[in-house]
């Protein structure tokens, strides 16, 4: 069995918050993302879902390593990264990569779109000047923008172009993870679907393996082979797409699951705006002997393997 | 559209730059503001003066080749009059510019070497970087510099480089804190993470990213600080523990006309006019600049 | 708040000792003492004598220490330019001209700069705003001992109105106060300016306007209440210039307060009084700054429920 192109084990992200006074401050610890674990299998998207504040994007960067885990293991092609330095990163820096939600602030302003994009080979040091102009002007083509964007500054370009070029940056030292933190949400609807569909293309010729963060869960059907589900620092369900949208058995997925508009007045669901506490009260409970692989009998709701692809927090009954 | 320079040296005019860039509009801005462009008019004739000093004055700053007719009034040969050591007053006054400007120029090119480092620091890595450099700009504001300098011109007995240095050394504080309050903004944004996540170091994103975006605030405190500079010079040089003799300076210059205020009134007027309207110029040019740059504006 | 102000006492405490031994240490790692380069060149025996009299024969710490034990009792020594009285004696007779002076300045000038202030705000680009931005810039850019120059040029000289210098009769105090008012003046010109405009141009005042209330009313009871807060953080800088500048007024007219004691103190290299004259000032500025931060601190709402900075 191969290793997955990206492997999240236990990843834990905990905040220092003041409570006390300036004078004697005392700290808690508000924790952000608590033990998730996830797997992108090579060639596959993985959908992370869930509201704003349950986590996702600090799972996201830290999986880049852009923040720093409290605790957990991230692993590239089965190899751990969480505990290297600056200069053993780097080489790994090139097979993961990340585009980001707002692209006005994620291109530089005072660079035109050609230095941009050929910035994370000058970084690498690929390339002499002249070749990495002009692989950049090539990648530029190849997201749809015209060689002569290249001398262009990001002001000028609408929302939709400077996506395109977040990506060609993103792709350009061909990476074999992109982590996507939701590259579409700030965009209108008509620019958004052309996104989604060039990264799909990308992916396709590219092999790539994705992990696309979003709370926009149309477009994670459409685009996902695998979706998490995440509620409040936690991963509540996980399992492929199709199996999320048709037999989701965590009341979370449910309640997001119902705030999709729908197309026809016919299929209109019941919404539900649920509280965390029905939330609470909504988990699964789950005979030990139902589950695919053995979990221990608690009280305390635990992320149990409903089938061998569905894992779902759950309390284990005997 | 390619970068390649054309056969006739200027670069290819772009077309497609039909879009106008922030610059363009902080330049209608600044060209809207009638005291910043008479400002910097008038800088640009002092600067002119103060180069071409030698083409546009009859003699050496200290000749005393007219001691017979010491401290004659302007006329028509002596347009600022003669000095009381038989030296021509307008040839004074233009070497005086020299002597102000640079030591503006100077002081704030350090101050700017000195705050950018210092404020891309603070900014960029915060917590205990960050604390030790605002704790030493707390100290600096603490003393007044004009205080300061005083005693360290006292001290070391003033010269060029040591006022240079003193400015310098109150000059960076406002680069620095206009730095840092810039990268500290830019240092979340989205390409700061982008360049991170490619396995950039610290100072290649400092240098590559986040100090040419603090170009606007770097000018803007680069022109505040001359002035700034200028006039801890000419109140040094006026308490006699500046610029040393004879090397002609307009404090210095005030100081001697104030003994001859009464009788001989141009010893007085002119370096009091010329210090005046230097840094009042170069004063408004800098807040046209800063009101032109300003990133509230910007229409982000 | 009284912790607060507790802690800034703390940090005043710690500034007030890092900025003495720095000064303490400058003064004294000048080559040439106070009896070098002096008109009458004094025999070895007589300087060794004086120097240990003096004690300036001792470690730089012991004399850090013996001074700072005498700064407690307010014995700062003994000016070397007049040995026969103390350093805190000259002082007593030295703040009356520029308390008197500085605070007549202040308080004609800050008025007259905060109605200007006003009037550019209110009539943006009329007359009256060109005149407070020109004396605003002017006031803050060129350096006092400049305007007052100026001033002497213009009323002494030429129309020969008023003395140009001297300390005693009242006449003589018009142009010093008036060049101890510039600072005052400009600075609250300008950001009365600023603040007024800032405020105007809030959502509330133009709800305000929509509600029908009257002009009057809404600049009286909620403009200038809400400009009033950055006017007070202004205080600090405000106070700060015209401090220094009292230096060069004082020089300039020849009045015997603080300021002129400082230059000569300056120029002669009289220790003990310039020490005095330096810590004196940054116990002085340092009190401005809490002083301003608590006037801040109560004047702002948001700060003062919120209980922290």
């Amino acid at each position: 069995m191969t290793a997955p192109a990206l492997e999240l084990r236990g990843l834990s992200k905990k905040f220092p918050i003041r409570v006390g006074g300036r004078l004697l401050p005392r700290y808690a610890e508000h924790v952000a993302v608590d033990g998730v674990s996830l797997v992108v299998p090579t060639n596959r998207i993985v959908g992370l879902v869930g509201e704003s504040g349950s986590g996702k994007t600090t799972t996201g960067l830290m999986a880049m390593r852009l923040i720093e885990p409290t605790s957990g293991q991230i692993l590239i092609d089965g190899k751990d990264i969480s505990r290297l330095g600056h200069a053993e990163l780097k080489p790994f820096r090139r097979q993961m990569q990340v585009v980001f939600q707002d692209s006005y602030s994620a291109l530089d302003p005072m660079m035109t779109l050609a230095q941009i994009v050929a910035e994370p080979l000058h970084i690498h040091g690929l390339m002499t000047a002249r070749a990495q102009t002009e692989a950049a002007l090539g990648w530029l083509e190849r997201v749809g923008l015209d060689r002569s964007y290249g001398q262009r500054y990001p002001h000028e370009l609408s929302g939709g172009q400077r996506q395109r070029v977040a990506i060609a940056r993103a792709l350009i030292l061909r990476p074999s993870v992109l982590v996507a933190d939701e590259p579409t949400s700030a965009l209108d609807v008509s620019v958004k679907a052309q996104i989604i569909n060039l990264l799909q293309d990308l992916q396709e010729e590219m092999g790539l393996s994705i992990l696309f963060i979003s709370h926009d869960l149309s477009v994670v059907r459409s685009l996902t082979d695998t979706v998490v589900v995440m509620h409040r620092g936690r991963v509540v369900e996980q399992a492929p797409t199709e199996a999320i949208f048709l037999e989701s058995r965590h009341p979370y997925t449910r309640s997001l699951l119902d705030a999709i508009p729908v197309l026809h007045p016919r299929d209109r669901r019941r919404r539900t705006f649920q509280s965390a506490e029905t939330i609470a009260t909504g988990i699964p409970r789950l005979s030990a002997r139902d589950l695919a692989a053995p979990a221990m009998p608690s009280a305390t709701p635990q992320l149990v393997t409903v089938t061998p692809d569905h894992r779902v927090e759950a309390i284990v009954t005997a | 559209m390619s970068v390649e320079i054309s056969e006739t040296g200027a670069p290819v005019a772009a077309p497609v730059y039909k879009q106008r860039g922030p610059l363009y509009f902080a330049w209608r801005r600044f060209s809207s503001n009638k005291a910043a462009v008479s400002g910097g008019i008038v800088l640009v004739i002092l600067v002119a003066m103060a180069v071409f000093a030698p083409l546009i004055t009859k003699t050496r700053y200290d000749a005393q080749d007219f001691l017979g007719q010491a401290l004659a009034f302007p006329s028509r040969e002596f347009w600022f009059g003669i000095d009381d050591l038989g030296r021509d007053f307008f040839t004074r006054i233009v070497y005086g510019a020299r002597v102000s400007l640079s030591i503006g120029f100077i002081a704030a090119a350090c101050s700017v070497l000195i705050g950018i480092p210092l404020g891309a620091m603070a900014g960029y890595f915060g917590g205990r970087a960050d604390w030790i450099i605002m704790r030493i700009i707390e100290l600096f504001s603490v003393v007044p510099p004009l205080l300061a300098a005083m005693l360290l011109g006292a001290i070391t007995r003033g010269g060029f480089a040591t006022i240079v240095l003193i400015a310098a050394l109150f000059g960076w504080v406002q680069v620095c804190l206009l730095v840092r309050a810039q990268v500290k903004a830019f240092r979340e944004k989205e390409f700061v993470r982008a360049a991170q996540a490619l396995g950039a170091t610290p100072w290649y994103i400092i240098r590559r990213h986040l100090i040419p975006n603090s170009v606007s605030p770097i000018i803007v405190g680069f022109v505040l600080a001359i002035p700034l500079a200028m006039m801890l010079e000419a109140s040094l040089s006026f308490l006699g523990i500046g610029v040393p003799p004879p090397t002609p300076s307009w404090g210095q210059m005030i100081n001697t006309g104030m003994n001859f205020m009464f009788f001989y009134w141009h010893l007085a007027v002119f370096p009091t006019a010329a210090l005046a309207i230097t840094v009042l110029a170069t004063t408004l040019f800098g807040d046209g600049l800063r009101d032109a740059l300003d990133p509230t504006l910007k229409g982000r | 708040m009284i912790l607060y102000i507790l802690r800034r006492l703390v940090s005043i405490a710690v500034t007030f000792f890092v900025v003495s031994v720095l000064v303490f240490l400058m003064m004294h790692s000048v080559p040439g003492g106070p009896f070098d380069g002096n008109d009458m060149p004094l025999s070895a025996a007589v300087r060794a004598k004086l120097m240990a009299q003096l004690g300036l024969d001792q470690p730089l710490h012991v004399q850090y220490f013996n001074y700072m034990a005498g700064v407690l009792r307010l014995d700062f020594g003994v000016p070397y330019q007049s040995p026969g009285e103390t350093v805190i004696g000259l002082l007593s007779r030295a703040w009356l001209p520029s308390l008197v002076l500085g605070g007549l300045g202040v308080l004609i000038g800050a008025p007259i700069g905060i109605l200007l202030g006003m009037a550019a705000a209110l009539k943006r680009n009329s007359w009256m705003d060109y005149l407070a931005s020109g004396l605003a810039t002017l006031g803050l850019t060129v350096p006092v001992f400049v305007i007052s120059m100026g001033l002497i040029l213009i009323f002494a000289v030429w129309l020969n109105w008023l003395p140009a210098s001297g300390w005693g009769k009242p006449e003589r105090w018009i142009l010093p106060i008036i060049a101890f008012a510039a600072i005052p003046l400009a600075t609250y010109a300008r950001y009365t300016r600023s603040a007024m405009l800032d405020t105007l141009n809030k959502p509330f005042v133009t709800v305000l306007r929509a509600k029908g209330l009257s002009e009057r009313r809404i600049i009286f009871q909620h403009v200038l209440r809400n400009s009033a807060i950055p006017m007070v953080t202004v205080f600090l800088p405000m106070f700060i210039g015209t401090a220094t500048g009292s230096i060069f007024v004082e020089a300039m007219f020849r009045v015997p307060g603080l300021g002129s004691y400082f230059v000569s103190s300056i120029q002669s290299r009289d220790y003990p009084l310039e020490m005095a004259l330096v810590l004196m000032v940054t116990l002085m500025f340092c009190f401005a700054y809490l002083i301003s931060d608590i006037l801040y601190a109560l004047l702002n709402p948001r700060i003062r429920t919120g209980g922290r900075r």
